[in-house]
């Protein structure tokens, strides 16, 4: 049987990012990935803070273009609210470049990556696991990162967590368009090809957040929405994503460009810190745990900064406390940690739509200089709306 | 454009093993007697991989974009859902 010191399930960020913090410790490093290659299985927007990723996997990151502007729409009915930022950091990025090149950084720092291997469960004795059986064989570790993602199968058959319900999961469909760089700079007013844009826009009724991010020499666009709501109205996620398009005035962009990916993938709403993390010595990380934004879909960041911790917790076999300990102080993670009651807020009951409503009305109120208006609209929501309404705009960013 | 038009935009690798199954198909009726057609499953899925023909569901598992949705909509937990082995399933490019 193969042994290592450390056996870590999934190549994405969080699985990269704990095996470089293991290897560079000096670790004996194995990570398992059931793609062809990393990031073959994954899907993402994707936008993402260019500064963090590099402060900890070096320089060189693969990326698609600079992001200046963000707009933000807020759809109540056919008629946005737009909201432009101005970010700094932000790039936009494909996942099976970026993946490929966390994944080779972790390679440099010593780690072994072994693709087109699926990690099927572990064994364990007396809550120790003592290995990991895949479908090309079996190895032995002391310790264990489950970085799998959001269907995380090992950890749940395990019996470390449960699985996600259509109540705290979003479902996400993708499309990616090939637009050539020329065209797409003149789509969207980029005066070069390393300029981006990003679009983001919420909708109501049903509850659906968009993204619109222009790559490179394409442009990619997707959904995501609660899988409740959808069962309960019978909605396909994919028709929703066609209409979407079309409300949004992308279809019309699009047309006549071909479709170069098609993709989907859920993304969990709950999750840390009301879940397990660890047990034994084996730990949780990333999207396993739930740590990603529903409403703007950022989970690449806490994917690295739970993964980094994940490999530290298995460089030391920390205990379980101190692992979900050294998780809940990171900013990264606390961040999301602490927007957990807003986010139920938001995807139950119809939160979401007063929220919007209630922006669209101030906004145009006071764009039209019906400042009456506004006041009314802020007193009679001023206890309940109010406070959440400024973190809502803000996360939007 | 189709679901199977958008589909073939996808680099696939055919395991010759379904990962995907149902548990019980006396379950798929009870469910279909509650939500009546399209299935919660039936209807999550992006990629056409569950039909109901002669009262059962049928699984074309080698359209699965391998999302995970079906899993958690099936209100019976009524699917057995795997990942394709030996990096079969699909290989994205863009996403
Ligand atoms: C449509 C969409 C848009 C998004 N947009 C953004 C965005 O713009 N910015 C952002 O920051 N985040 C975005 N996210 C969220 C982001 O993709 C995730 O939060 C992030 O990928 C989580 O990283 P991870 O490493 O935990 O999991 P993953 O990236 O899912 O990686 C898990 C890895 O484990 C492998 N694996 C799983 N099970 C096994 C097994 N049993 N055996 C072997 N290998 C296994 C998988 O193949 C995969 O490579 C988006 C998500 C979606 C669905």
């Amino acid at each position: 049987m193969l042994d290592y010191d450390i056996v870590i399930v999934g190549a994405g960020p969080a699985g990269s990012a704990a095996a470089l913090k293991a290897a560079s410790e000096g670790k004996r490093v194995l990570v398992i990935e059931r793609g062809p290659e990393p990031g073959s299985k994954n899907v993402s927007g994707a936008m993402i803070r260019k500064d963090y990723v590099t402060s900890i996997f070096g320089e060189d990151m693969p990326f698609e273009r600079n992001v200046e502007t963000i707009k933000v729409s807020l759809y109540n009915g056919n008629k946005p609210v737009n909201i432009e930022f101005h970010p700094d950091g932000l790039v936009t990025t494909g996942r099976l470049k970026f993946d490929k090149w966390l994944s080779s950084v972790s390679e440099k720092a010593g780690a072994m990556v072994i693709p087109k291997t699926t990690a099927l469960k572990l064994n364990w004795e007396n809550g120790i696991a003592k290995s990991l059986i895949t479908d090309r064989g079996e190895v032995s570790a002391k310790s264990f990162v489950l970085a799998e993602g959001v269907n995380s199968l090992v950890s749940m058959e395990s019996g470390i967590k449960g699985d996600w319900t259509p109540e705290n999961s979003v479902q996400a469909v993708k499309m990616v368009y090939s637009i050539k760089k020329g065209d797409l700079n003149t789509l969207f007013n980029l005066p070069d090809d390393n300029t981006g844009m990003s679009w983001r826009m919420i909708t109501s009724d049903p509850l659906v957040a968009g993204f619109m991010y222009t790559y490179k020499d394409s442009l990619a666009v997707g959904i995501g929405s609660p899988i409740k709501e959808l069962v309960d109205r019978k909605i396909r996620p994919e028709k929703l994503l066609d209409d979407f398009l079309e409300m949004t005035g992308i279809a019309e962009k699009v047309k006549g460009y071909s479709l170069r990916e098609y993709s989907a993938k859920i993304i969990p709403e709950g999750g840390f810190p009301d879940i397990n993390v660890a047990r034994g010595n084996v730990y949780l990380c990333g999207d396993a745990i739930g740590l990603v934004d529903p409403l703007t879909f950022d989970g690449i960041t806490p994917a690295i900064a739970s993964g980094t911790i994940a490999g530290e917790a298995a460089v030391h076999n920390y205990d379980k406390e101190i692992y979900r300990y050294n998780l809940m102080k990171d900013p990264e993670i606390s961040k999301i940690a602490k927007e957990r009651k807003l986010e139920t807020d938001f995807m139950t009951g119809n939160k979401a739509g007063e929220y919007i409503n209630m922006v669209s009305s101030m906004l145009e109120g006071w764009a039209s200089g019906d400042l009456m208006g506004i006041r009314n609209t802020m007193v009679s929501n001023y206890r309940n709306l109010i406070p959440d309404l400024m973190t809502f705009v803000m996360r939007m960013r | 454009m189709r679901t199977e038009e958008k589909l073939y935009t996808l680099r696939y690798k055919k395991d010759d093993k379904s990962h995907l199954a149902i548990k019980d198909e006396n379950t798929c009726l009870e469910c279909t007697a509650k939500y009546g057609e399209p299935q919660p499953c039936v209807s999550i899925c992006p990629a056409n991989v569950f039909s109901w023909q002669n009262n059962r569901i049928v699984i074309g598992y080698e359209n699965c974009v391998e999302c995970g949705a079906s899993r958690i909509a099936c209100p019976y937990e009524n699917i057995e859902w795997n990942y394709p082995r030996f990096g079969k399933g699909i290989a994205l490019r863009y996403a």
